[in-house]
């Protein structure tokens, strides 16, 4: 693992990581564990943390009715670089965590924070269950008698909330029963589980205040030791929980070009009933573009996307939901929440990167 | 009015250039010195601070372990980061370790890159470009550019960290560009450094960084409470306290003998100034009578005093900053205190204490004019303008009954004043004990002239003599000018004489008892290789005896320096052998812990002998026993010495880092060869007994030789006083002298009675200077070194020193005096006598 | 310009007092000769008058506005000498450390004339006790009769209402004294002024416009 490629870890955002598993000397030194088709999930135990892979992420994002139109986002990544491996101490780098939040408020503006540390010392994970800390930050799956539920807390210097996301649906399984394939050949793989249609209860605080806080969210896990192939810059990715009830997936990777590399889809309708996309059936189409003042770069914040005979497209609720993630290096990107219009409609979040300047990723 | 306040001050100066220039000179001095020490202690205390801010960071509260051998569990880190008032614990450990070819241990810092950013930034390494896979996270160190440069290392290459037996073999990965040029520091990744040199599950400190909403004390006060034993927190703020506590007295003292130049400065601006008021009477006379306001007679000398004062004091600033460049290059930053190890520390001259010495000097300036100044001011301006200057102006009949009166105040008011403790750490009450017997030797002076001249002139004496006696008998204001500024500078150089007389002295037996072996082995804070501990107990090895001591230290009150721990394989039952105990001893019960304090324990954290106390020992919090109290001239901070059989008792690491050796059959040169091959290879040092003996007093003689300068300047403003003095009593009696000279007495007669009366009022002045500075001595070694430094000593008086002194001072008074009878030799008779009437 | 009313005074420990009672008047203009036997008291009562010492009893006025001396404090008599006194001593007293310039400058400074009339004031003032060129010579360099030169320059310079000599010519040859006399009492007519001097030389009380005799009786 060489360093830069451990500094831009941040990036591997959902769906979009990449293997990094051929080129340090010193990695030589792990071998981590590979996504394989057919490994049966069992929960509780894999929402935990499966430090044998390389890469994994908790990914929770939100669109609220309470502040209307205000979206959040909470993502804890870990990241096993492949260092320290056989240093004889419990505080040794082998797993490091990092974590960002977000709260898009109309009218008010964009927070952000982050936070890194190393497991074991201010950062920790559980492989028994989803539980993972970094510092005051938490995400954590918990039981009730009114059944699952999962548990956010953070705090920054400009706002902070703590949350209680109820499953009011089943887990969704992406790909084929959560071995989600991130190319045509198949060499590149992921676990990946969502949970969509999670009822949001709880208190936002920025600007000195306290608000109660309600509305839907949406939960991915991901795990994966090679996700990300060598030609792209960049991705493209939506997670939306639909009106109805049902939930709509969908995520292509970009070539330097602006070509699709690889692209796949997934619609889960009221009913409950799944559908796959892959391939040429999932197209995107940038429809208007919002150019960022900061970092001049042009993001598709309006994006259409076909997905089999389904058309829908995104409608940002704040034009300016760029982040710039700092620590530790500093990488620009646009995520943020959006309306999605069309055969389907409902809100979630959109994320698009390799927009401003090419994504940082070391070469595989 | 202005106009005619400059003509006179530009007069004053012309026509008595000398004692104006001395007068200047000597503020300038005391300024000069005061200003020195203030700019060295600062450049020197900047300079730590900001090494230790490079190390510590910025953190709001640090959560640290209270004795060396303790430190933080992993557990408590994790718990207090998971504090929502908590923005982020950056986990440090702290360690010292050698590499091949540096003579002295060096500091290696653990950090954790994500947490280190946010509260020690300049600790965060840059990687070399050209830096291969691992960076710091992978194993690599970083050190400061200096040592960097010191070990002729770069990026990329090997080296070892050794500590005690356990070694690192790494690479360099780059430097610490966030570090001063003065640091010497290596910087690696906190587990890495805990596999290799430990501590297991756990670090050294927890520096933690609060939300800026939470207010720091109050989550500190919390906290505190819910803490396991053995850990302390501690606002980041204490740390620069302690630094400023670890010289504050030192700094006092320092500052106090600048002051007493200053005095001593001020005493001769008194003479200068009474002597110029007592010429110019007349002069001041008619200018009252031409309408003079009253008022403008005082403020005249006063601002006279002023123009002496402020360029004095300006010249001082200018003196000070150039002494302070000249002893950093010498001395170091610390004064030869030993406080600090910085080499030359910057010198940063900032506006507000340059203004404060300012201040000072036309303070001190002003001050000595005052009483001139009001003499002037009462001057009765007919009675003036006709017979010149009245001594003792609107009083009938002397004041001296009230003499014995202010005696019996102030003389108890000294003796109270020592027995009072010390204020926030400083010896402030002694310090005032001090002033009070200068006032009263001073106060003494004309009433111990009248005496003791009033007598003598009784008896039938020579001519000259008879005529010296008479004047120093008629005149004591005058004889009072003149013997003033020499009491004052003699009572504080015999004092100081004393003072590091007794001081060494008792060092010296100190040091007998403190260094009872031939040699001594250090590692100067490093474990000693098991390799050596081994083979020094083996039979072959050429020692009869071999005694182990570890070092650690120890944090009683967060606001203060710590404690050094002293863990020493001594035997309980009888600890006398080895360390010099000031009273008793205790035993304790056999189950029992056992601790032999220092005076500076027993005196900062209130332990007595003989009681049993709750310490924080090795993690835990362990009751003890103190079993005395011994005498520590090392450890102005305090030291605990514990026995190693009590130490391994309590679960402690012994780990020694000094050995002391006595070679079988005192051959030491064979113990020497033997031990070669182990200090070569670890850079350990071996010193004889009379090594470290001659170092530790050459230490000792170098931290004072600040005060040797401070002795020599004050006795020569004092005798600069005296000359003054005379030659301008000559000029005032002129006329008198002249009378004398109608009455036959030939100019060497003249010449002689005035050097006589010199001679008689330099005696005076020594006898009381004397005897102030006995005083004084004994209220330096017996209370103010006690209270600002817990040092005790016994009073030793150099006699020989002190006569060699007073024959010096007599010698020079002698100088003084014959300067002044030279002048009235010189006296056109027949001219001073025409024009009085 | 001058009124003595009334004006005892006596020291502290003396068995009867110096004067009492004594009452005398100077106008504007007129020159007045004060003699009598060493002791009687003649300086004393200069000295009263010039607020210098202190009188028991009586009233001294002084100036245009017959300010009494008697009851001023210490600071108001030494503004009232600035103003409205010049003095000349029997012993030339003169500033040693100032030069000529600067001690008739002096009362200028004390009593507040506009520094733009001093160079012009002294100059004259100079030229006319024929000290013409000894601007910036230094006191130690003159005479005797130079010195007592300065001193009138200096007791006129401020245009005082009175003059106050206290053996004005004593320690003087009898021809510079006479040159000195001359000087002192043209210049005093010069400027309006009234004069008390002090005096035992008859030739000089002869020169006055009046003569006043103190005995131990008082006044005659």
């Amino acid at each position: 693992m060489d360093r830069r490629r451990f500094l831009v870890t941040p990036l591997l955002l959902p769906g979009f990581a990449r293997s990094a598993a051929s080129d340090s000397p010193s990695a030589g030194a792990v071998v981590y564990a590979e996504v394989e088709p057919g490994r049966k999930l069992v929960f509780p135990r894999d929402h935990g943390a499966h430090p044998d892979f390389r890469t994994e992420w908790w990914y929770v994002t939100g669109a609220l009715d309470e502040p209307a139109d205000s979206g959040f986002q909470l993502t804890f990544f870990r990241s096993r670089p492949g260092i320290a491996e056989e240093l004889r101490s419990p505080i040794a780098a082998r797993q490091i965590v990092f974590a960002h939040a977000a709260l898009t408020l109309p009218g008010v503006g964009l927070r952000h924070a982050e936070r890194a540390a190393r497991a074991g010392l201010g950062s920790g994970l559980s492989s028994e269950d989803c539980d993972v800390w970094l510092g005051p930050w938490r995400l954590r799956r918990l039981d009730s008698p009114a059944g699952e539920f999962l548990r956010l807390q953070m705090n920054a210097r400009d706002f902070a909330f703590d949350l209680t996301l109820a499953a009011t649906r089943p887990l969704l399984l992406q790909g084929r029963d959560g071995y989600s394939r991130k190319d045509a050949a198949g060499d590149l793989a992921s676990h990946y589980v969502s949970w969509p249609q999670l009822r949001v209860s709880g208190r936002l605080l920025y600007d000195g205040k306290g608000r109660e806080a309600s509305g839907k969210a949406w939960f991915d896990h991901e795990w994966s030791t090679r996700i990300l192939g060598s030609g792209a810059v960049g991705w493209d990715w939506i997670g939306i929980n639909l009106a109805d009830g049902g939930a709509l997936m969908a995520f292509r990777l970009r070539s330097a070009s602006g070509a699709t590399l690889h692209a796949h889809a997934a619609w889960r309708d009221a009913a409950g009933r799944l559908r796959q996309f892959d391939g040429p059936e999932v197209v995107f189409t940038p429809l208007r573009n919002w150019q960022s003042a900061r970092s001049g770069a042009s993001y598709p914040v309006e994006i259409g996307i076909r997905i089999g005979e389904l058309g829908v497209r995104t409608v940002p609720i704040v034009d300016d939901q760029e982040l710039s993630v700092n620590r530790p290096a500093r990488v620009v990107y646009w995520e943020g929440l959006v309306r999605v219009e069309g055969s389907l409609s409902g809100r979630g979040y959109l994320e698009l990167t390799g927009y401003a300047g090419r994504v940082p990723l070391a070469a595989g | 009015m202005r106009r005619l306040a400059w003509w006179l001050i530009a007069a004053q100066f012309r026509t008595r250039r000398t004692a104006t220039l001395l007068s200047l000179l000597a503020i300038a001095l005391g300024v000069a010195l005061g200003y020195a020490i203030h700019l060295i202690n600062d450049a020197a205390l900047a300079d730590f601070a900001r090494a230790m801010n490079t190390v510590q960071g910025d953190p709001d509260v640090v959560l640290a372990a209270s004795d060396s051998a303790g430190s933080v569990p992993l557990g408590v880190l994790d718990e207090l980061a998971r504090d929502p008032a908590v923005e982020v614990v950056a986990a440090v450990i702290d360690t010292r370790v050698r590499v091949d070819g540096t003579a002295t241990p060096l500091r290696l810092l653990g950090i954790d890159a994500f947490s280190a950013a946010a509260v020690m930034p300049r600790l965060l390494p840059r990687p070399a470009d050209d830096s291969p896979a691992g960076g710091i996270l992978g194993g690599r160190v970083y050190a400061s550019p200096a040592l960097l440069e010191q070990l002729g290392l770069r990026a990329g290459d090997a080296l070892t960290l050794r500590r005690g037996d356990r070694h690192w073999p790494t690479v360099v990965g780059g430097e610490l560009p966030g570090t001063g040029a003065g640091d010497r520091l290596l910087v690696a990744d906190i587990a890495w450094v805990q596999a290799h040199f430990g501590p297991n599950g756990a670090v050294s400190e927890g520096r933690i960084r609060l939300t800026p909403e939470t207010d720091p004390a109050r989550w500190q006060a919390d906290h505190r409470p819910r803490l396991p034993v053995g850990l302390l927190l501690r606002a980041a703020d204490d740390e620069g306290r302690r630094v400023a506590n670890l010289s504050r007295a030192y700094r006092v003292n320092l500052n106090v003998l600048a002051l007493v130049a200053l005095l001593t400065g001020a005493f001769l601006v008194f003479a200068t100034q009474l002597t110029a008021v007592a010429q110019r009477s007349t002069q001041f006379a008619l200018l009252g009578v031409l309408g003079l306001a009253p008022r403008m007679r005082l403020l005249q000398v006063l601002l006279e005093a002023l123009a002496i004062g402020l360029p004095g004091a300006l010249l001082g600033l200018g003196i000070g900053y150039a002494l302070a460049l000249a002893f950093t290059q010498i001395l170091g930053g610390d004064l030869g205190g030993g406080f600090f190890s910085t080499s030359s520390p910057l010198l940063v001259p900032r506006a507000a204490p340059a203004l404060g010495f300012l201040g000072l000097g036309c303070a001190a300036s002003l001050g000595g004019a005052l009483y001139p100044a009001w003499l002037n001011r009462r001057q009765p301006l007919a009675q003036a303008l006709k017979t010149g200057f009245a001594q003792n102006p609107g009083a009938h009949g002397h004041r001296f009954w009230r003499l014995p009166l202010l005696f019996a105040l102030l003389v108890p008011a000294a003796f109270g004043l020592t027995r009072l403790p010390a204020i926030s750490g400083l010896p402030l009450a002694g310090y005032a004990a001090i002033a009070v017997v200068l006032i009263v030797g001073v106060a003494a002076a004309p009433w111990l002239t009248r005496t003791v001249f009033g007598l003598l002139s009784r008896r039938s004496l020579s001519p000259p003599l008879q005529v010296a006696v008479q004047n120093v008998a008629q005149a004591p204001l005058m004889a009072q000018v003149a013997a003033s500024g020499l009491i004052v500078s003699f009572a504080l150089t015999a004092s100081m004489v004393i003072m590091v007389a007794s001081f060494r002295s008792a060092v010296d037996q100190w040091l007998d008892h403190v260094l009872p072996a031939p040699l001594y082995l250090r590692s100067k804070g490093t474990p000693l290789p098991q390799a050596l501990l081994d083979a020094v107990d083996r039979a072959d090895a050429p020692f009869a005896r071999v005694e182990r001591t570890a070092h650690g230290s120890l944090t009683l009150d967060a606001q203060r320096p710590a404690l050094a721990l002293i863990v020493r394989e001594i035997d309980r039952r009888d600890p006398g052998t080895r360390l010099p105990f000031t009273g008793p001893l205790f035993d304790a019960a056999p189950g029992e812990v056992v601790i032999w304090i220092s005076e500076a324990v027993e005196e900062i954290y209130r332990l007595r002998p003989g009681e049993r106390r709750r310490l924080p020992l090795l993690g835990g919090d362990i009751e003890v026993f103190v079993g005395g109290v011994w005498r520590d001239y090392a450890r102005q901070f305090g030291a605990v010495v514990i026995a190693r059989e009590d130490y391994t008792r309590l679960g402690g690491d012994f780990a020694p880092t000094d050995l002391a050796l006595w070679p079988r059959s005192g051959d030491e040169a064979e113990a020497l060869r033997w031990l070669a091959p182990f200090t070569a290879a670890q850079g350990l040092e071996v010193s004889t007994n009379g090594e470290l003996r001659a170092l530790s007093l050459s230490i000792f003689d170098r931290s004072f030789a600040v005060t040797h300068a401070l002795e020599a300047a004050a006795m020569l403003i004092g005798l600069f006083g005296l000359a003054v003095t005379l030659a301008a009593s000559v000029w005032l009696r002129a006329r008198e002298l002249a009378t004398l000279g109608a009455l036959g007495f030939d100019r060497r007669m003249l010449g002689r009675a005035v050097m006589l009366e010199g001679l008689l009022i330099a005696a005076i002045g020594l006898l009381i200077g004397l005897a102030c500075g006995l005083a004084i001595g004994a209220i330096l070694t017996q209370v103010v070194n006690p209270q600002a430094f817990h040092w005790r000593m016994p009073l030793d008086v150099p006699v020989l020193a002190l006569l060699a002194g007073v024959a010096l001072t007599l010698a020079a008074a002698l100088l003084a005096s014959r300067h002044a009878a030279r002048q009235a030799t010189r006296l056109p008779l027949a001219q001073v006598l025409a024009s009085a009437q | 310009m001058l009124s003595v009313v009334d004006l005892s005074k006596r020291y502290a420990g003396a068995s009867r007092a110096l004067f009492s009672g004594l009452g005398l008047a100077v106008a504007a203009g007129e020159i007045v000769a004060l003699i009598g036997e060493s002791g009687v008291g003649k300086s004393t009562l200069l000295n009263c008058i010039a607020g210098l010492e202190t009188a028991d009893r009586g009233s001294i006025c002084i100036g245009p506005r017959a300010t009494d001396v008697v009851r001023l404090d210490e600071a108001a008599r030494a503004a009232l000498r600035a103003q409205h006194i010049g003095f000349v001593f029997q012993a030339f007293h003169v500033l040693p450390t100032l030069s000529v310039e600067q001690n008739v400058a002096v009362p200028l400074l004390l009593s507040r004339v506009p520094r733009s009339e001093h160079a012009r004031r002294i100059g004259t003032l100079l030229e006319r006790v024929g000290l013409g060129g000894f601007e910036r010579r230094w006191p130690a360099s003159l005479s005797g009769g130079e010195l007592q030169r300065v001193a009138i320059a200096r007791a006129l310079v401020h245009r005082p209402a009175l003059i106050l000599a206290d053996e004005p010519t004593g320690n003087l040859d009898p021809r510079t004294a006479g040159e000195i006399l001359d000087l002192l009492l043209e210049r005093t007519r010069d400027q309006g002024a009234g004069a008390l001097i002090v005096t035992h030389s008859q030739h000089v009380a002869e020169r006055c416009d009046r003569t006043l005799l103190l005995t131990a009786e008082g006044l005659r």
